[in-house]
């Protein structure tokens, strides 16, 4: 035995790639926070002071939360999101078949595709509804439109995303006892894919029940335009009750939709 | 010689009844004829909307005014900041709550109640958290900052106290039981193997608030979305048209920027952080 | 009738896995393919039904001249030859019903596939199926709730369902245990004998081989090296297809003693 220390192994450095990505981070967040104007005290400040928003949620108005107008605004709003849903769902299963390997086998149209639903995804559904206000009015029908092609974004990426992970056997089995290509999709692909298909679509009705609390905002119909009304006339307590019940609403809707949605996976 | 399909007719078994499925589409059936009938929405109107879109289109880029793009690049690199601010702020908050609402930290009641106030938050739109804001912090980009953070709070707390109720069932050998024995072995030994899906989700998270806070300044919380309320008010379609524009290049690089290190991060990675990964499925920014 | 005729695969990237194949093979046999693993069974065995298309060569399949057919007339092989796979190849999230109806498909026309609604023949004809395998009355059950032997009853099912003229089974038994595997091969021999049904099955296990084989096929780097009735079939001849002397991992009855 030599007398010389024990040495360990030298200490594992980390990467260059996560020293970079951890530099990174933090001079980004910097150059954010100085973007947009970030200050500590001045948050303090600002809750410290007695505001009218506090004000009002200290008067929350209990009656607005059952108006009969609030009503009405209420089941626009789920109307709304009922049919947005539904005509997204209808056109989401085939478009993702067909952005995918499985489902087309033509690289060219998929691309394009894919690229499609990637900029329909980029616009937020505030500014779909704002865009349909300009083209087509106030009212519910942008509304509906608005969530039709959020829903579409939504869906499509989630199904395509499935559907590249499937199991291919059943695909090889169909197409060996001779059915065409679309007896194939129907028979081998959309049974595999049904169940998360049926929970996205659920998952996207709880999404577009939130997002058409907003809408209206811009004029696109439901709970938003009465949200808006009471914003420009700063009665805050009316507001307050009105987010109280549309609080309760998503919960409720959350609930049914998640004990569906385990059922179905 | 014979065929499968010659011999007596065989009886197939009596079909079973899956009622679930019945009472589920009998429910959406209703639901839907109910709402495609009393909606108060002129179905003719739809018939035009496609003209009345081609019309609007032409307004929009007929004649682009490219001399306000600086403008309107700027805006949307606020509201990219915006974004970036609100998630590390929902983060550092969502930390410290996320200990509260974990099971085998605290006692079950207070789990409970912390994990009621995450749903709170999460099921509020952060364009009315902004609108709430607006009165108290001021037209400022601070109000969708916190618009922002307030409304991620809610996801990032549920993935941080997933992955720490974690710790009891992984594969990290349970000696010590209580206090200050688990937060070392959180600290030691679980924050540094799932840090790479923290970031990840953390990216993830970034890329579903810039949607938001690209639309917060429609409500006078800053950023790009005021100029579209703005030019939507005065009538500048071709303004809100290259508005239009920059919010979808824009998004689509930090998608694309954020995506690409996501997925670099996780790459070969299987651990396992509970449900949340189910939770944490990429729906592309919509959430 | 299946005749090959100097027929050739080369897969993209250089192996050639199948070389100058002249074979024949009658309607109604029972034919064993044997040999090494990559010694080219399976891409015989999918030449058949054009799903790994021939590089030179003919290959005449009851008159349709593969090598040359039309997306049209590849379909319309396909439906005359059942396959029945390692894997299974099950939809498991659906029923077995529907999973044997797939064999219906080139007979059913597109707008009833989409709804789901298979006319009563086309329903009466995968439940004789069903029947032929014994399983008929798991016909409601999803297939994800069966076990391997019955998964693969109902691959065979479904590849009755087609009423082919062939049926091809590329290492049916491979995924089950012993006793099960001779259940699958007992169904196999006698639906080939009840409805003179060509059938062309691969296999690993020498033992099963010579069970069931009316007529044994040794390949050996995509060539012929043996074709002979089963009987005649004993370990020499085994030693010259694979090359080296038989070890317990051949025999399926000595791999199971182990
Ligand atoms: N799609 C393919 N592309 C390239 N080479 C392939 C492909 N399929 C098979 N091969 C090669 O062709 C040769 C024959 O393969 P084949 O699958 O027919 O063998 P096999 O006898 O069925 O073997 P196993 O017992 O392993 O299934 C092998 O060397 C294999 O690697
Ligand atoms: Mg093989």
């Amino acid at each position: 035995m030599s007398d010389s220390p024990l040495r360990l192994p030298p200490k594992p450095k980390p990467s260059p790639w996560t020293v970079g990505l951890s530099l990174g981070m933090v001079v980004f967040t910097v150059v954010c926070a100085r973007t947009v104007g970030f200050s500590f005290s001045g948050l303090v400040e600002d809750l410290g002071r007695t505001n009218p928003v506090a004000q009002g949620l200290v008067d929350i108005s209990w009656g607005e939360m059952f108006s009969e107008r609030s009503r009405r605004a209420f089941l626009e709003t789920l109307q709304m999101a009922v049919i947005g849903t539904t005509a997204g769902a209808v056109v989401s299963l085939p478009i993702a078949l067909w952005s995918t390997e499985v489902g087309n086998p033509y690289l060219i149209p998929r691309v394009l595709l894919r690229s499609f639903n990637n900029v329909v995804r980029a616009i937020p559904d505030l500014l779909w509804a704002g865009l349909f206000v300009l083209g087509v009015g106030i009212g519910a029908l942008p509304g509906v439109l608005a969530l039709f092609f959020f829903s579409m974004a939504v869906i499509v990426k989630l199904t395509a995303d499935t559907l590249d992970g499937i199991d291919m056997g059943p695909i090889e089995a169909a197409k060996a006892s001779g059915a065409s290509h679309t007896q194939m999709l129907r028979t081998a692909v959309v049974p595999q894919i049904l169940p998360a298909y049926s929970s996205y679509v659920l998952y996207d009705f709880e999404l577009n029940l939130r997002a058409s609390a907003v809408l209206g905002l811009v004029g696109a119909g439901g709970i938003g335009q009465r949200i808006d009304f009471f914003r420009g006339r700063g009665d805050w307590s009316k507001l307050w009750g009105l987010v109280l019940m549309f609080f309760l609403v998503v919960v409720v809707v959350e609930w049914l939709s998640v004990k569906i949605r385990r059922r179905l996976v | 010689m014979s065929s499968i399909s010659t011999g007596a007719p065989v009886q197939l078994p009596s079909k079973p009844r899956d009622t679930f499925k019945l009472v589920v589409t009998t429910a959406f059936v209703v639901l839907f004829g109910w709402s495609a009938i009393s909606v108060d929405l002129k179905w003719s109107r739809l018939l035009d909307a496609p003209a009345d879109m081609y019309r609007l289109f032409k307004a929009m880029y007929s004649d682009i005014p490219w001399e306000e793009l600086d403008r309107l690049a700027g805006l949307m690199w606020d509201s990219i900041a915006m974004a970036w601010v609100g998630t590390i702020m929902a983060a550092i908050f969502a930390v410290p709550l996320s200990f509260l609402a974990a099971e085998n930290l605290v006692g079950r009641p207070i789990a409970w109640v912390t994990r009621q106030v995450f749903n709170v938050l999460r099921a509020v739109p952060e364009v009315i958290l902004a609108l709430l804001f607006v009165p108290m912090f001021g037209l400022t980009p601070m109000a969708g900052v916190l618009a922002i953070a307030v409304g991620s709070i809610g996801s990032l707390g549920k993935l941080f106290y997933e992955i720490i109720e974690n710790i009891d069932s992984g594969p990290i050998e349970a000696t010590d039981a209580v206090g200050a024995g688990r937060l070392q072995r959180l600290r030691w030994g679980v924050i540094p193997q799932v840090a790479p899906e923290l970031t990840s989700f953390l990216l993830y998270r970034f890329e579903i608030n810039i949607r938001a806070s690209s639309v917060l300044g429609i409500v006078g919380a800053g950023g790009i979305g005021g100029v579209l309320a703005d030019t939507v008010r005065f009538k500048e379609y071709g303004v809100a048209g290259l508005a239009l524009i920059v919010v979808i290049v824009g998004t689509i690089i930090v998608d694309t920027i954020s995506g690409a290190i996501r997925r670099r991060i996780v790459a070969g990675r299987t651990i396992d952080i509970g449900e949340a990964q189910m939770y944490a499925v990429d729906t592309g920014g919509l959430s | 009738m299946i005749r090959f005729d100097k027929a050739s695969v080369t897969y993209p990237g250089g192996v050639v896995a199948m070389k100058d194949l002249d074979l024949e093979i009658g309607d109604g046999e029972f034919v064993v393919i044997v040999g090494l693993s990559g010694a080219g069974k399976s891409t015989l065995i999918r030449a058949i039904n054009g799903l790994v298309p021939l590089t030179s060569g003919g290959l005449d399949v009851n008159g349709h001249d593969v090598p040359n057919l039309s997306a049209k007339g590849r379909r319309q092989l396909r439906a005359e030859v059942g396959m029945i796979f390692q894997g299974f190849n099950l939809v498991d999230r659906t029923t077995v019903l529907n999973n044997v109806l797939m064999g219906r498909l080139p007979r059913v026309p597109l707008w009833r596939t989409l709804i789901g609604k298979y006319p009563d023949e086309d329903i009466q004809i995968a439940a004789k199926a069903l029947d032929r395998v014994e399983i008929l009355d798991r016909a409601y059950v999803r297939a994800t709730n069966l076990s391997g032997g019955q998964r693969q009853r109902v691959g065979i099912a479904r590849a009755l369902a087609q009423e082919p003229k062939i049926v091809l089974a590329d290492e049916p038994v491979a995924s089950l245990d012993p006793p099960t595997s001779h259940v699958v091969m007992k169904y196999l021999q006698q639906i080939s004998r009840d409805l003179g049904i060509t059938t062309i099955v691969n296999l690993h296990f020498l033992d099963l081989a010579t069970a069931y084989a009316d007529r044994i096929i040794g390949l050996r780097n995509g060539e012929l090296v043996f074709d002979g009735p089963g009987s005649e079939a004993d370990e020499h001849t085994f030693r010259d297809i694979y090359g080296r002397s038989l070890t317990a991992d051949d025999t399926m009855a000595k791999q199971a003693a182990l």
